[in-house]
């Protein structure tokens, strides 16, 4: 970053003595634009010293996927963007038959159940009815007054949706595979934590009296961010990060002018 | 000195792997495992209606009786409650089976709209209220090969349909409503009489109760009324009452009617056609869409156009209609559930289906049955869940919140819910579990 040409120095208008014409001896005053020397790099050193980095909502260690970074000014677009509660979507893959401490695959084992009787349909219906439960806590907890007319007008166009603190709610689950004792499902949520998607996991795994542990969990959508915004490992480099920038950059207005 | 044993430690991932394996299954549920029935009951209590003994009569000195059950509760029935009917502070439940008892009733019984209940304490003398659903001896005259298809309960007298010995009528019959003579000065509580009606042209086979008149419908599509007329509800042309189930004609004269629905003093019935039959109370706009006076008494044909008309639903003050698409259209007066600001119209308005968990997620989500309680609305949608709306009149709607509800809200009951019947201050759900 710091070989890239920085800002030209500034320039300022002096007075400089210069020889008059027609003889010497008398100095007049002639205006000049001189560059000011504050401002040369071998003065000033190195434009970036430290980059100020922040990150976007978090993601543990065993999960994967998107994961947002302000740099320097871009970090008050960070906050800007977490008041905005858009939702995340995740993939998680889940294993039946077996229950362990921390609900993923590496803990150790509590229980192993049978799991034959697991249908997809009956995964499903346990899948509605997770969205209706969360549906009303999505009523609950977006502070609106259900008495008022623009209470019935968000909730018809589906826009409610809680603008501050709140506990984790699920808006959507769909399941993208079945095939036992594997299966994955679509997660899309808001203010929530991948050991809570974890805890989902299991917890279906138990109103299927069965039992079930997650296999994976991947972060697909954060936002306004997708997959292929993302950069993978092998583009960390400065013209990849630029390049990604510039073309998030008019999705993050968009979605910020329509927020707030 | 050497350590006792093996050495201890962190297992590696083979020894690990080995004791896994190695762990004992567990079986919770087999591949025949069937989902079970249940009952859910909700509203206000202390009138017995509910059938938990112990909200109204607290089993321990210490526990507090329960006024108000604002979320549904589970009421653990003998046998499997194929039918079940709210009335005015009491509920009626029936099984389709072919034992003797087959009928249940709990709730306020000063009219022996539950039949007579013989007190434990005085042999000569019956039950005020039952708390606890008791059975109701019915008059069969073949009582191990009858079914109960369906029960329907008003204000002070409740139906039962069999499916061979016509209907039996209990309760008050101050306006004929049970379909026999008014015997004047008649009491009716502690009464043991259950009158039996088969006159019908063909066989019933849906009853269906108002305030204080009663509707039947037979296989052939005719309609048939008895009760107080004094709004018109029994659509027979006059403002009398009538003591015998009798034709009705209007409007409806030949065509095949598929399903009645009443709760107040307002009628509404649909023809195989999907189209909309009206007569009764019309002061809260019900019927305004044909007439402008406040009584009907001759059944009037709705001339609405929203598609075909799969079911319909009467309440007190407001109607609700569904339609063939699984879009729910209502009107009337009161809390129709179009938020706060829509409180009446004479015009069918359609409630957004978005508000019934529709999506582009799941798009395919549809209402399947409606039902009417006096001021409330319920949807059941085809992936059994259940929605309710309107008046939260001693927390009868279940949401688990006292405050009306101005559009439709889920009710949380664990399980798929495959039938509702609305009351007056409470609700009764059959559901199977999961």
């Amino acid at each position: 970053l710091n070989a890239a040409p920085g800002r030209a120095p500034r320039q300022q208008v002096r007075f400089l003595p210069a020889p008059a014409p027609g003889g010497g001896g008398a100095v007049e005053l002639v205006a000049a634009r001189v560059p000011v020397l504050a401002d040369h790099p071998l003065v000033r050193g190195p434009r970036f010293k430290k980059l100020k980095i922040g990150a976007g909502h978090r993601l543990d260690v065993k999960a994967s996927g998107v994961f947002v970074l302000g740099i320097g000014h871009g970090n008050k677009l960070l906050t800007d963007l977490y008041n905005c509660h858009l939702t995340k979507v995740y993939t998680v893959g889940g294993l039946f038959g077996k229950a362990t401490d921390d609900f993923s695959d590496t803990g150790n084992l509590v229980e192993k159940t049978t799991f034959d009787h697991i249908t997809r349909e009956k995964l499903e219906r346990i899948l509605a009815v997770i969205q209706g439960t969360n549906q009303k806590a999505l009523l609950m907890y977006s502070n609106v007054d259900m008495k008022t007319q623009e209470a019935y007008e968000l909730a018809v166009k589906g826009l409610i949706r809680p603008m501050g603190k709140s506990p984790p709610i699920i808006t959507a689950v769909r399941c993208l595979q079945f095939a036992l004792p594997e299966f994955q499902l679509e997660i899309h949520c808001l203010h929530e934590t991948q050991q809570y998607l974890r805890k989902m996991v299991h917890e279906i795994g138990l109103e299927l009296k069965s039992s079930a542990v997650c296999t994976h969990v991947r972060r697909i959508r954060d936002g306004v961010f997708t997959v292929d915004d993302a950069l993978p490992r092998t583009q960390w480099n400065l013209q990849g990060i630029q390049e990604a920038i510039r073309n998030c950059q008019l999705k993050v207005e968009t979605e910020l002018e329509k927020t707030l | 000195r050497r350590a006792l044993g093996g050495a201890a430690g962190p297992p590696s991932t083979r020894q690990r792997r080995e004791a896994e394996e190695a762990a004992p299954v567990f079986q919770y549920a087999g591949k025949a495992a069937k989902r079970k029935d249940r009952v859910f009951v909700w509203g206000f209590s202390y009138s017995g209606a509910l059938g938990v003994p112990s909200f109204v009569r607290p089993d321990a000195s210490w526990k507090k009786p329960r006024r108000i059950q604002a979320t549904p509760y589970r009421l653990e029935t003998e046998e499997k409650i194929s039918s079940a009917a709210c009335g005015y502070g009491f509920t009626l439940l029936a099984s389709s089976t072919r034992d003797i008892t087959k009928v249940w009733g709990m709730g306020l019984n000063k009219d022996s709209q539950l039949g007579f209940q013989r007190s434990r304490r005085d042999q000569t003398k019956g039950y005020e209220y039952v708390l606890e659903p008791s059975p109701i001896p019915l008059p069969l005259e073949k009582p191990q090969q009858t079914r109960v298809l369906q029960v329907s309960c008003g204000r002070a007298h409740s139906l039962v349909l069999t499916d061979s010995e016509g209907v039996f009528t209990m309760g008050n019959n101050s306006y004929g409503q049970c379909g026999r003579k008014v015997v004047e000065d008649e009491i009716y509580s502690e009464s043991h009489l259950i009158h039996q009606l088969k006159e019908f042209d063909s066989r019933v086979v849906q009853v269906v109760c108002g305030q204080d008149h009663s509707l039947f419908r037979t296989k052939k599509g005719t309609v048939y009324a008895c009760g107080w007329g004094a709004d018109g509800q029994t659509g027979l042309g006059h403002y009398n009452i009538t003591s015998v189930p009798t034709k009705l004609h209007g409007d409806i004269a030949g065509v095949n009617i598929i399903q009645v629905s009443s709760y107040g003093d307002c009628c509404l019935a649909v023809s195989d056609e999907g189209e909309v039959f009206g007569w009764g109370n019309s002061e809260y706009l019900q019927l305004a869409s044909v007439t402008e006076s406040t009584q009907v008494n001759v059944p009037r044909h709705l001339p609405f156009k929203i598609g075909k008309v799969k079911e319909a639903a009467c309440g007190g003050t407001g109607n609700l209609v569904l339609t063939e698409e699984g879009n729910v259209f209502v009107w009337g007066y009161g809390i129709l559930g179009k938020g706060p600001n829509l409180t009446e119209t004479a015009v069918p308005e359609m409630i957004p289906p978005s508000l019934f968990g529709w999506s582009d997620f799941n798009p395919d989500i549809r209402v399947a049955h409606v039902r009417c309680g006096l001021s409330q609305f319920a949807a059941l949608t085809n992936r059994g869940e259940l929605f309710v709306w309107g008046k939260n009149l001693r927390g009868c709607l279940g949401t688990g919140r006292m405050e009306d509800q101005y559009f439709p809200w889920r009710v949380t009951v664990p399980g798929e819910v495959v039938d509702v019947a609305c009351g007056v201050d409470h609700m009764v759900s059959m559901v199977r579990s999961f």
